[in-house]
């Protein structure tokens, strides 16, 4: 296996008695489309700043291709380019000003590409920064981060503001730069956008990487929906092994399954079921479970010292 | 037991969420105004009490007097001067043209900072969205600045009543009381020239450029009435010529407060109606919001600071420029004025100096104090920077914090020598044209030798910067007004030389009176490296932090 694009290791940040980030290991290949999952306050800016050297880790470490992110921070952004979900920029300078400072001080930047990229995005780029909206504001640095074409993309909600045509292009931009073997990090709270784009995914909570897997896995390992319709009354399927949310309306049933889903079809079978559908969960179902769980577990303590 | 809570006090309400503007603003206005309050007062108190510590008999009194009362270069830089030979006079004198322009600047950039400044940032936004209209949001903040001038006013009126009833000073309560409403007149009125012109400008830097263009107007016409060119009822068309005319403690004109009240009024109404009727974040004057990209001063973090600066520090340099001007052409007159007092004779023998040198030696203490001022802002613009999240733009891309910071401060040294250099040149140039026979080599001098405490005052803000990022403006200021306090005072009320040594302005020599000690220089400027190296390595081991 070659250099990882990103690795940490127990990358711990605590801010006073506030675990803002926990032993948090991560391993995302060259190349690779990664997801990165969690509600408000979960941590994932943090995991991103940290990254990016803007802050100290309490503990562990983290690394850029191999480069120490606190102690080569130059040589790691040279090679990565980066669109936080705020776009603070200089309100005198225009769009073309901003870009092409910007571009200097990367270093590089594909001319072609970046006119490319403000005709895609529909961005007029003589217009002052304090004249733009917050999402033309944000397509300049989505533009800024894309034109320098770097190996790495850390992304930190970066559709924030952009129309559903916008987001469409980003899109775009996300899958050619994956063609082009690009490595992206992707921190964002639209599913849609993470369940298409992504190859894996991590979902955060209360600071620790609570799920970390493709979808595929992740659905493996999480409960099935099932639905179906009886002829005659509902069978009680509560104490079925696996069973888990039964509801019952008349004749009809929903439950969630997990693990093998044999002992249910037997009492299924054996009551007359008229229908039957299963369905795997989507991400956004992922998400919620997950995010259920937490708010069940809020009244035991976690991690929080 | 939560939903017990919830039952019993139903949302948690502000008691009256149709002021919270005026509150807000009052908030920060009534801080600023407490603490530019003590400055005033104490610069009043001061010079009270060296005017009668130093002039302590008639006949020094009188020919004080009369070298200053018909100096029209004096004159024209702070007002005709009334009854000099006495207490009130003489404060009045040196106070209240001063007092006026700073109170006007510290107007004008509170106005800005307070309408313009917090709807760039987006707050009025949130405001707006809540119980008020634009036009009510305006007048709420503008009650609230007129909490900041009260409070200014309630401190400078408290320090001036009770210096003024010390025996030697003798004011009388209400002739105190009246002085402290002109020392603040000024700060009123460009409280609301800056209000209006938060409406009429696209941004906080223009709405501050147009408020300053005002006041340049204002004190140029009133120099020109009081220059002695017959042109003396320019002072009625003039804002800062009008509270000369109140002629506080002298002969208290209080009618002159009419056109001042109304200025005030009138300017209001009109920041009231236009708030009304613009948009939101837009302006009333056309907005240049597009243009041809200049991209020469975009190709770096410094470069990019340059660009940003620029007109600031072309501010700053016109102003420097301009005041040793001025302090070259009155050196003659202002030396010979000096040795008409026996006690400062005696200093400024001690001094080995006399005439202009020994009056540019003095004045140019000031001048140590406009550099200090804008080494601080320096400091201020690098926390900016970092607190409104433009400077992650370079630290996530190949720019390491210790070269963006060193760019800086780079930057910063050069402005203040340029600032040293331009201060020696045009003093020498003012002092050259009245044949007052200064050489150019000791006024270069004196320019470089204001240079190093600004410098320290840059490392130290750098030092604060690393270490504690969020008070490092606040801090750096308060070590520039500190300074300048215990200096100004240290000569009056004899402070303890532990108190003295801890002004960065004391351990200055009064160059060009004296000969620039370089020595110390070289001290302070190493204090200010190496506290600027020590930041720099905090800076670069810290969390970024926002506001």
């Amino acid at each position: 296996m070659g250099v990882l694009a990103i690795r940490t290791e127990g990358l711990s940040k605590r801010y006073g008695s506030v675990h803002a980030i926990e032993d948090l290991d991560l391993e995302v290949a060259e190349g690779e489309v990664v997801g990165y999952l969690g509600p408000n306050g979960a941590g994932k800016t943090t995991t991103i700043r940290l990254l990016l050297g803007l802050i100290r880790p309490s503990a562990g470490r983290a690394e850029i291709f191999g480069l120490d992110c606190q102690r080569q921070v130059v040589e790691a952004h040279r090679r990565l380019a980066y669109v936080a979900g705020e776009a603070s920029l200089w309100p005198s300078l225009t769009g073309a000003e901003t870009l092409h400072l910007l571009g200097r001080v990367q270093g590089r930047v594909d001319d072609t590409y970046r006119d490319e990229l403000i005709g895609r995005f529909d961005l007029d780029p003589s217009k002052k920064v304090r004249a733009c909206s917050k999402g033309n504001r944000q397509k300049l640095i989505l533009i800024a981060a894309l034109m320098t074409r770097p190996e790495l993309l850390v992304l930190d909600e970066p559709t924030s503001g952009l129309d559903p045509l916008m987001e469409q292009a980003f899109r775009h931009c996300v899958h050619e730069a994956r063609e082009r073997g690009q490595t992206i990090f992707l921190s964002s709270h639209i599913l849609s956008e993470v369940e298409v784009l992504c190859d894996r995914i991590g979902i955060l909570r209360e600071g620790l990487l609570v799920e970390m897997g493709t979808l595929a896995e992740m659905r493996h390992l999480s409960a099935l929906t099932i639905e179906a319709t009886f002829e005659g009354p509902v069978p009680d399927i509560t104490g079925v092994p696996g069973v888990s949310s039964v509801e019952v309306v008349g004749h009809f049933v929903r439950c969630h399954v997990r693990g093998t889903i044999e002992p249910l079809l037997k009492v299924l079978a054996a009551s007359g079921v008229q229908e039957l559908l299963s369905r795997e969960p989507s991400l956004e179902e992922l998400f919620l479970a997950q995010y259920g769980a937490s708010s069940e577990s809020a009244d035991t303590p976690a991690h929080a010292s | 037991m939560q939903a017990e809570l919830a039952v019993g006090r139903p949302a948690s309400e502000g008691r009256w969420p149709a002021t919270v503007v005026a509150r807000q603003t009052a908030h920060k206005a009534v801080r600023s105004g407490v603490l530019w309050g003590y400055v005033f007062g104490a610069y009043l108190a001061t010079q009270a009490l060296a005017y009668a510590s130093s002039y302590k008999t008639v006949s020094q009194r009188a020919g004080m007097a009369k070298e200053f009362g018909t100096n029209a270069g004096i004159s024209a830089l702070v007002g005709p001067a009334h009854e000099l030979q006495t207490v009130a006079g003489f404060t009045v004198w040196k106070c209240l043209a001063v007092l006026a322009v700073v109170g006007a600047v510290w107007g004008l950039l509170t106005g800005t900072r307070l309408l313009r400044g917090e709807e760039d940032a987006g707050r009025w936004e949130l405001l707006l969205a809540g119980q008020t209209t634009r036009r009510a949001a305006a007048a709420q903040a503008l009650a609230g600045l007129g909490c900041g001038v009260a409070a200014l006013w309630v401190v400078t009126a408290v320090i001036t009543v009770v210096v003024g009833r010390s025996s030697k000073v003798d004011f009388s309560v209400s002739g105190a009381l009246f002085l402290a409403v002109a020392v603040v007149a000024a700060a009123a009125m460009f409280l609301a020239v800056g209000a209006l012109t938060s409406q009429l400008a696209a941004t906080r830097r223009q709405a501050s450029a147009y408020a300053g263009a005002a006041l340049g107007v204002s004190y140029a016409l009133r120099m020109v009435a009081d220059s002695g060119t017959g042109l003396d009822w320019l002072r009625w068309v003039s804002p800062l010529g009008w509270i000369e005319q109140l002629q506080p403690l002298t002969a208290p004109r209080p009618f002159a407060l009419l056109p001042i009240a109304g200025l005030i009024g009138v300017l209001s109404l009109f920041t009231i109606r236009l708030a009304g009727e613009r948009d939101l974040g837009g302006s009333t004057f056309p907005d240049r919001s597009g243009s041809v990209p200049h991209t020469r001063l975009c190709s770096g973090p410094a470069r990019l600071n340059i660009r940003l600066m620029r007109s600031t520090l072309v501010g700053w340099g016109v102003g420097i420029a301009a005041y040793g001007l001025i302090l070259g052409l009155v050196a003659r007159s202002g030396g010979s004025a000096l040795s008409s007092s026996a006690s400062m004779t005696r200093a400024l023998s001690r001094l080995g100096a006399i005439g202009a040198y020994a009056y540019l030696g003095v004045a140019f203490l000031m001048m140590a104090v406009i550099l200090a001022l804008v080494a601080a802002g320096q400091i201020s613009a690098a926390r900016s920077e970092e607190a409104g999240g433009r400077l992650d733009h370079f630290l996530v891309r190949p720019v390491s914090r210790s070269s963006w910071l060193a760019g800086r401060l780079l930057i910063a040294t050069i402005v203040l020598v340029v600032g040293g250099l331009l201060a020696g040149v045009f003093t020498w140039l003012g002092a050259a044209s009245q044949h007052t026979g200064v050489s150019f080599a000791s006024v270069l001098d004196a320019g470089l030798n204001v240079v190093p405490p600004a410098v320290c005052i840059l490392g130290i803000g750098t030092f604060v910067l690393g270490v504690w990022p969020r008070a490092s403006t606040v801090a750096t200021y308060c070590v520039v007004v500190w300074s300048f306090l215990v200096e100004l005072m240290g000569g009056v009320v004899g402070l303890n030389h532990w108190v003295l040594d801890a002004s960065l302005f004391h351990q200055m020599a009064a160059a060009p009176a004296v000969s620039p000690d370089w020595t110390t220089g070289g001290v302070l400027v190493a204090i200010g490296a190496v506290a600027a190296v020590l930041g720099g390595t905090a800076f670069a081991h810290r969390d970024l932090k926002g506001e």
